[in-house]
């Protein structure tokens, strides 16, 4: 980069920095301090200003000296305040003896709120110095010299309380008494810290000292870095020079407005199945067990209906009414199969206990409501409801989470156009060519159907499960086409998607993941 | 569903014989064989040979054994089921069962046979008593319409007599104890009679079993007699009994039983069993006894649901291969299940047989070609376009969960005791995390917002979705209703700001609205207001109350809105 160029992309803090060290004779270094006393910038500023032009290699470390600075701790102050231990100890032995009391270490320990081990340092100094005996029975005397560490201790806390000050400026006695109470690792209660300060002096390169006689010699023409509404009004921008930036610095971040990456994968889940023509469907959250389990023929004595499988709600703890004709055609075809061709389960249905108001535990529940509004024929229908169960919660089981199904009804529905639709949901949703087909089990469905599909990044993986209703499901709703029921499991597809290895990750709290995560699917 | 531990040599050993299948089945071969029981392989120990299987088919609970995969593999294997004899036979001079009167309110039905010529092994046993509990626990319900005993049938006289006694009238040692006890020390005691006693609460007299030498059997369905009621690997000659509440599951269950035992090679002799009056199969009941009846299927009603014509030849020998008897006729077929079987309740569960019987992979799949027209709910579409614009507006969308606690719902949000803090609360909570629904939007946000501190500011937060409003006038008890909320976190953020954002919002979604003022514990009073659009509340917006805050440790200011888009739409 010529000299001229570089320096139109010099910022103005730079540009002060360079003109002040090439004021100077030739290899004069400035300290941090004086640069910034001499260019009258703040010390953040020079900071900045000083990094930039080191890593432009405009300026170069001269001397690097490192000064110990000593201050005070929180518990140094504390001392200041009050009395440091050494002090108490000293003083409540003085009392003592003058008294004739017995004092122990124990009495010491108890009495002053101190920590055992401080206790046993100042004793132990204290007893070092002559300052104090140790007689029979383990009591403290005091010998009646002054204790040097005590005193050196006072004048420092009152030294240092004002400002840190350098090590190096005090005697070496002091000194000494510094590093034995400063703060070090694995004992942080000291009152004094010995912290090292850096202090960097500079001097230009030879391509500094180059843009510095260039700058001085044509002096700083007249700069602007912002180009502004009032320039360009007076076409003054003509006589002004911007500044040109250092584009290969990274921007600041700023936040933006984003979908949350979970809800885009069910976006496009959902714009997918409205392509392939169905129409979404909505249901509530609170359920009567009727139409979340009693209309898809799951037998009241089921065991997904057990209290440990589904939540059941408190207060109202059931519905007025359920609508009719379906309850009382429901409770036959249960009972002994109705007018359905089928035996029935052959059990007394509990009118009471088809009014019980659950949480949604599946999604097909939103089906079986649409089965009994004279849904269209033909007709494709689906939604994604949140549902619940009753389940520990851990890394692949939440106890709400999005479950994505569906029905199709129509006259040319059978085995192999259910096996074709699935065969569609592979390719559209899962990108995969390879589908595998197994026999199910499904309370509501016969036959049933397992999906498996070869996806292009998860390899076999288990992609949903369907099966044609029941007529024990389909018939007392007033649909006699035949019906396709289909649910999607998306979420392992979703976790991949997301690059997140626990269910609960899907509805974190973490805003720093939910915004750095790209959701591409 | 259950799962269920079985050995492969096991399994293998079962699957030999005529037509069967040399040692050492290839892993892929037999998962293809699962298939055939809905089986899904679960595990594999190949140095133990232990094979986790999980049964899907909750009405097949003679799949939930060894002897019953195996069995199902080989019909397929062999074409067609090979007749039990002993479901026809009529023994001469059976043993008999004799029930006492009054079992008809306790648990009245029994069944019993015996089993000779099988030497337990240390395999088989572990495979008896894992069909048992199975058989018991699930297709049972935890023993309260079947439970099974087997005993050593040499200890015992025949006739057995079912009948009911005084609970401190009979003692006897039960299995896993060391001393006699009567039936009540057994129920308030054995760990079995504490388990299993809820069944017979109400019962002032209980069920014993007993010979001929009123030796006590059991004291169904809780517990075995130790000296009678436990079966030894060696044993060679067996008793089976089952009891319950229903008959057709009591004998269903004994011949699962029976057929087991008969494929490890066991003679199965019936037991008469001797009712006091009428049954549904009369006073004297042969058990184990075939209740299967033909069931005649119009071919039409099989090739309609499957898509594809088979004609009957096909459709005969494919379910003969499923273990069905089948006649064919024109037109339709007349098929009976085998007598372990009881779960044709419609002629759809014969047309899936027909397609696993024939493997799901035989038939092509096809499209199903009448156009439909796909769309989405107009909540949706709004909610969508809510959405559209909230990102717009520079906010990062965040989910949640539904289901949460009091404290977030309501006690965080100064709600307790208001109208604003009701939801819809959860009976039978496991936790207090998860044991209410949310009423609106605000506290979903916080809970983000209190977690990401962190996160560099502005925060600006939404949500869309469900939220559960208590409303007595409901038949559910409750509205669910789609809300969208809003939240902005920096240290200078003020009431004009959100409230800027939602004039955005309302003028795109085209709605007028004003601002009331309202007084909400959330909400710093002044600073809070009731979004009105023509007359109707249709949400909240306000600068959160410091106190808010503090209950959810967020050091920094919040201003909110929460809009029902439902409320909106109609």
């Amino acid at each position: 980069m010529d000299i001229s160029t570089l320096i139109d992309s010099l910022h103005p803090l730079e540009i002060k920095v360079l003109t002040t060290l090439g004021l100077r004779p030739s290899g004069t270094a400035l300290d941090s301090e004086q640069l910034a006393g001499a260019a009258e910038l703040e010390a953040s500023q020079l900071s900045m200003a000083v990094e930039w032009l080191l890593a432009k290699s405009l300026i170069t470390v001269q001397t690097e000296t490192v000064t110990p600075i000593v201050s005070l701790t929180k518990i140094g102050e504390e001392y200041h305040q009050t009395a440091s231990p050494i002090e108490r100890v000293l003083a409540a032995a003085r009392e003592a003896t003058g008294t004739g009391k017995r004092l122990t270490i124990p009495d010491l320990q108890s009495q002053g709120g101190l920590d055992p081990s401080v206790v046993s340092k100042a004793v132990g100094r204290l007893k070092k110095e002559g300052v104090v005996l140790i007689i029979q029975g383990g009591c403290i005397e005091t010998t009646g010299r002054p204790s040097p560490t005590a005193e050196a201790l006072r004048t420092l806390l009152e030294e240092i309380h004002d400002s840190p000050k350098e090590l190096k400026s005090f005697p070496e006695a002091h000194r000494e008494v510094i590093e034995d109470f400063a703060v070090k690792r694995g004992n942080a209660k000291e009152p004094f810290r010995v912290d090292e300060r850096v202090a960097r002096s500079f001097i230009l390169s030879p391509d500094g000292a180059g843009a510095a006689a260039q700058l001085l010699t044509q002096g700083v023409a007249e700069e602007v870095s912002q180009l502004t509404p009032d320039l360009l009004k007076d076409g003054s921008w003509r006589q002004t020079r911007l500044r040109k930036y250092t584009i290969s610095l990274r921007p600041p971040r700023i936040g933006t407005g984003k979908k949350h990456p979970y809800r885009e994968f069910l976006d496009t889940v959902k714009t997918k199945l409205v392509s392939m023509g169905f129409q979404e469907m909505r249901g509530a959250l609170v359920e009567t067990e009727f139409w979340d389990m009693d209309a898809l023929f799951m037998p009241q004595f089921h065991p997904a209906r057990d209290i440990h499988d589904v939540y059941f709600v408190k207060e109202p703890s059931h519905t007025t009414a359920v609508d009719e004709p379906f309850l009382s055609r429901v409770a036959k075809v249960h009972e002994n199969g109705a007018e359905t061709g089928s035996a029935g389960w052959g059990y007394s249905f509990d009118v009471h206990r088809a009014k019980r108001l659950v949480l949604r535990s599946q999604g097909t529940a939103v089906s079986a409501r649409t089965l009994a509004a004279s849904p269209h024929i033909p007709g494709k229908y689906f939604s994604i409801a949140r549902c619940f169960r009753y389940d520990q919660v851990d890394a692949t089981h939440a106890t709400d989470f999005f479950q994505v199904e569906g029905i199709v009804l129509g006259e040319d529905i059978n085995f192999r156009t259910l096996l074709g639709l699935l065969n569609l949901f592979a390719r559209e949703v899962a990108q995969a060519k390879e589908v595998k087909f197994l026999p199910a089990y499904f309370p509501f469905t016969e036959p049933s159907v397992e999906m498996h599909v070869r996806h292009p990044r998860l390899g076999w993986m288990e992609l949903g499960g369907a099966g044609l209703f029941r007529s024990e499901v389909t018939l007392p709703l007033g649909v006699t086409v035949p019906v396709i029921a289909w649910g999607l499991g998306l979420d392992r597809m979703a976790m991949v998607a997301l690059g997140i290895h626990d269910i609960r990750e899907l509805f974190t709290d973490n805003l720093e993941l939910i915004r750095t995560t790209r959701g591409l699917f | 569903m259950p799962t269920i531990t079985i050995f492969k040599d096991d399994l293998e050993s079962l699957l030999t014989g005529e037509g069967g299948v040399d040692r050492g089945i290839p892993m892929a071969q037999l998962e293809e064989w699962l298939m055939l029981v809905k089986g899904e392989l679960k595990g594999h120990n190949p140095e133990t040979g232990e094979l986790r299987i999980e049964l899907q088919d909750s009405n097949r609970p003679d799949l939930w054994c060894c002897e019953g995969i195996a069995r199902q593999i080989r019909i397929k294997q062999q074409g067609r089921l090979k007749p039990y004899a002993f479901f026809a036979k009529t023994p001469t001079s059976p043993h008999h069962l004799i029930v006492k009167p009054g079992l008809e309110q306790v648990r009245p039905y029994v069944a019993a046979c015996t089993a000779k010529g099988y030497r337990v092994t240390e395999k088989g046993l572990a495979q008896l008593i894992q069909t048992q509990e199975k058989l018991a626990d699930i297709f049972g319900r935890k023993r309260k319409t079947v439970s099974i005993g087997i005993y050593q049938l040499r200890n015992i006289s025949f006739p057995v007599t079912y009948e009911l006694v005084k609970p401190d009238e009979v003692r006897f040692t039960p299995l896993g104890m060391e001393t006699a006890m009567t039936l009540s020390e057994i129920l308030m005691v054995h760990p079995k009679g504490l388990e299993y006693g809820p069944i017979l609460a109400v019962q002032s007299l209980l069920p014993i079993l007993r010979d001929a030498k009123a030796q006590p059997l059991s004291f169904p369905p809780i517990i075995n007699s130790r000296e009678i009621g436990e079966v030894r690997v060696g044993d060679d000659e067996l008793f089976v009994e089952v009891t319950g509440t229903d008959l057709r599951m009591v004998i269903l269950s004994l011949n699962i039983f029976a057929a087991n035992l008969a494929d490890r090679g066991a003679t199965i002799e019936p037991v008469e069993v001797r009712y006091p009056t009428s049954t549904m199969l009369g006073t004297r009941v042969k058990t184990p006894q075939d209740l299967g009846k033909p069931a005649t299927i119009r071919m039409k009603a099989i090739e309609q649901a499957l898509g594809q014509e088979l004609g009957e030849a096909l459709v005969k020998q494919a379910l003969e291969a499923y273990g069905y008897d089948v006649s064919a006729e024109k037109g339709s077929v007349k098929a009976k299940l085998p007598p372990y079987r009881h779960d044709l309740m419609h002629t759809m569960d014969v047309v899936e047989d027909v397609a696993m019987s024939r493997g799901y992979a035989e038939f092509t799949p096809v499209m199903p070609a009448q156009f439909t027209v796909g769309g989405l709910s107009a909540i949706e579409q709004l909610s969508d376009r809510s959405r559209e614009l909230m990102v717009g507006l520079g906010f990062q969308e965040i989910i949640s969960n539904i289901l949460g606690s009091p404290d977030q719902y309501c006690r965080g949000m100064r709600l307790e005791g208001t109208e604003w803090g009701r939801t819809v609360e959860v009976d039978n909570v496991m936790s207090l995390s998860f044991s209410c629904l949310r009423q609106w939007m605000l506290p979903s946000l916080l809970r983000i917002e209190a977690a990401s501190s962190r996160a560099f500011y502005p925060h600006r937060l939404f949500e869309a979705g469900d939220v559960a409003i208590p409303d007595g006038t409901h038949e559910l008890g409750s509205r669910t209703e789609t809300v969208v909320g809003a939240l902005i976190a920096h240290a200078t953020t003020h009431f004009s700001e959100i409230h800027s954002c939602l004039d955005v919002l309302c003028y795109y979604l085209g709605k007028d609205y004003s601002l009331e003022p309202l007084q909400h514990p959330s909400f710093l009073e002044g600073r809070a207001g009731r979004i009105l659009v023509s007359g109707k509340s249709v949400g909240v917006i306000g600068e959160v109350h410091p106190e808010v805050l503090e209950r959810w440790q967020i050091s920094m200011p919040v201003v909110a809105f929460d809009l029902n888009l439902s409320q909106l739409l109609s």
